[in-house]
């Protein structure tokens, strides 16, 4: 399959901080890759460069075939791309509905279609929907930030640390979910500090380390690697 | 005593128009506009000079309350674009300055300008009597339109979707902008829209008594205060805080006069700030 999002030697960072330096990655379309590494590596510095919140120092981020980067924010969700970061970035005192429908707002006209598809995936929303975002568990912020994201239909869908602060039951819960909607042809790019389940629902994955690629394969390989077992899955 | 509750019901709810506004920009845009006192002087007298100039009043107020809006997008475009440029105590700051300097730029303007012009807008019929009670019509007049006012942007912001759009500006920007939200071009519209309801906010001082070029500071003043008082994030609470404000200002104009009526307001507000620094009636924006 083609390359849908391709990243080419990017660098991002903050005032005199290089924090992504010269990071390339392939995303190709249905494919579920994910990004891996501690804290501080990165992750989420490349996701809002890909994002268009952050400008980039070099290197260029391409999306079906034409640049993206240098492009405004709301337009690159306009044209597709979704990030839905790990704050959430709910809006607390509007419910449940009305946050999923600013998620339609590139694309108002299909909300009702988008607003059954949204429920029938996370059903708590659905018995939620009344309710305040700001009222919200965490795990049901996750699915309402995922949601949100989902109203516009996008064709990649950015993931940042979907599991922070999520119980376990919760966390497999999301996973689930994923998948369902990987099957269903989203394309998915996902950074995640639970490696286990970040390896075992990719189909390849980068290691990310001090703002550089170290590592990057199958995902089913970097679950058998030694290096990975040991720094990451707490192993050997 | 009920004269002077009316009263100040009524002009509390002129101050609200004007409070809204501030709280308004305030929200989306990250700026405490110290020049809407003067936008609202800018409606009134551009209706006045419109008046004079042989328009049907109705024609000038409605002309007048539009120079006010145009006169708010301009703003909004030229010179608060360094502001824009920034983010948070950066851009408050700078803010600041940028619509202070417009409020003295403006004052100076119309006192050389148009030292001599003032609005006044009578009314056919000056009072009517329901009851026992005799009601000014400026008074009912001006109470109508400004519930109106309230009535259709209350509904703006609940039942449509550019409402809901400015809402979720107001409480996560960046969550605005990962739905596809343009937060520039929203911010634009609500700057214009506040410097309308200024404008009306000055015409109707025409309706109650008379708008000079001096009143742009006066103006400007209260309604921070009602705007800090009623939470300068929450546009219910700028309403009810601009009625309380209203009637209070009336009660101390009639036993103490109207020096020491600022006092009480301003310690109010700094009261306020000291103990709900998020506003006294912050509810829901």
């Amino acid at each position: 399959m083609s390359v849908l999002l391709g990243v080419a030697e990017i660098e991002v960072g903050y005032a005199d901080i290089a924090v992504v330096r010269g990071v390339s990655l392939d995303v190709r379309e249905g494919e579920s890759v994910g990004v891996i590494g501690p804290n501080g590596a990165g992750k989420t510095t490349l996701f809002k460069a890909i994002a268009g919140m952050l400008g980039l120092r070099g290197g260029s981020v391409r999306y079906a075939g034409a640049r993206i980067d240098g492009r405004r924010h709301y337009e690159i969700v306009r044209q597709g791309i979704v990030y839905v970061p790990a704050e959430r970035e709910l809006f607390p005192h509007m419910s449940v509905l009305e946050n999923l429908e600013l998620g339609a707002y590139p694309c108002y006209g299909a909300r009702a279609e988008r607003l059954k598809f949204v429920l029938d995936l996370f059903p708590r929303l659905r018995e939620r929907r009344k309710q305040l975002a700001g009222t919200l568990s965490g795990g049901e912020q996750q699915m309402l930030a995922i949601g949100r994201g989902l109203m516009s239909r996008p064709r990649v869908l950015l993931l940042d640390e979907p599991s922070t602060g999520l119980a376990p039951f919760f966390v497999s819960e999301i996973y689930r979910k994923f998948a369902q909607l990987k099957s269903e042809g989203l394309t998915i790019l996902l950074a995640e500090q639970q490696v286990p389940h970040a390896l075992s629902f990719t189909d390849r994955a980068y290691v990310l380390e001090n703002g550089r690629i170290r590592l990057s394969g199958n995902s089913r390989d970097l679950l058998g690697n030694a290096e990975i077992q040991r720094t990451y899955l707490g192993m050997g | 005593m009920l004269a002077i509750l009316i009263d100040g019901i009524v002009q509390g709810l002129q101050l609200s128009l004007m409070a809204v506004g501030i709280t308004l920009i305030f929200g989306l845009g990250g700026v405490l506009n110290l020049a809407h006192g003067q936008i609202a002087v800018i409606g009134g007298i551009a209706t006045a000079l419109l008046l004079a100039a042989g328009l049907h009043p109705l024609l000038a107020s409605v002309l007048g309350v539009l120079s006010a809006g145009a006169f708010g997008l301009i703003m909004d475009r030229t010179i608060l674009v360094p502001a824009y440029r920034y983010q948070g105590e950066e851009r408050l700051l700078l803010g600041l300055l940028i619509t202070l300097g417009l409020s003295f730029v403006v004052n100076g303007f119309l006192d050389v300008r148009y030292p001599t012009v003032a609005l006044t807008l009578p009314l056919p019929t000056p009072s009517f009597t329901v009851g026992a009670i005799t009601v000014r019509t400026a008074s009912a007049a001006v109470a109508v339109i400004a519930l109106a006012a309230f009535a259709l942007l209350f509904a703006f912001l609940k039942g449509t979707l550019l409402g809901k759009v400015v809402r979720s500006i107001m409480q996560n920007e960046v969550g605005a902008g990962l739905c596809g939200i343009n937060s520039g071009r929203i911010r634009t519209l609500i700057v214009a829209l506040s410097a309308m309801m200024a404008g009306l906010a000055g015409v109707m001082q025409g309706l109650f008594s008379s708008l000079g070029t001096e009143l742009g500071n006066e103006f400007t003043s209260f309604a921070l205060i009602v705007a800090v008082i009623g939470g300068v994030r929450s546009v219910n609470g700028t309403l009810v805080a601009g009625v309380l404000l209203g009637i209070v200002n009336a009660y101390a104009s009639y036993y103490v006069g109207a020096y020491l009526t600022l006092l009480i307001l301003l310690v109010t507000a700094a009261g306020t700030i000291l103990v709900r620094p998020q506003g006294l009636f912050a509810f829901r924006t």
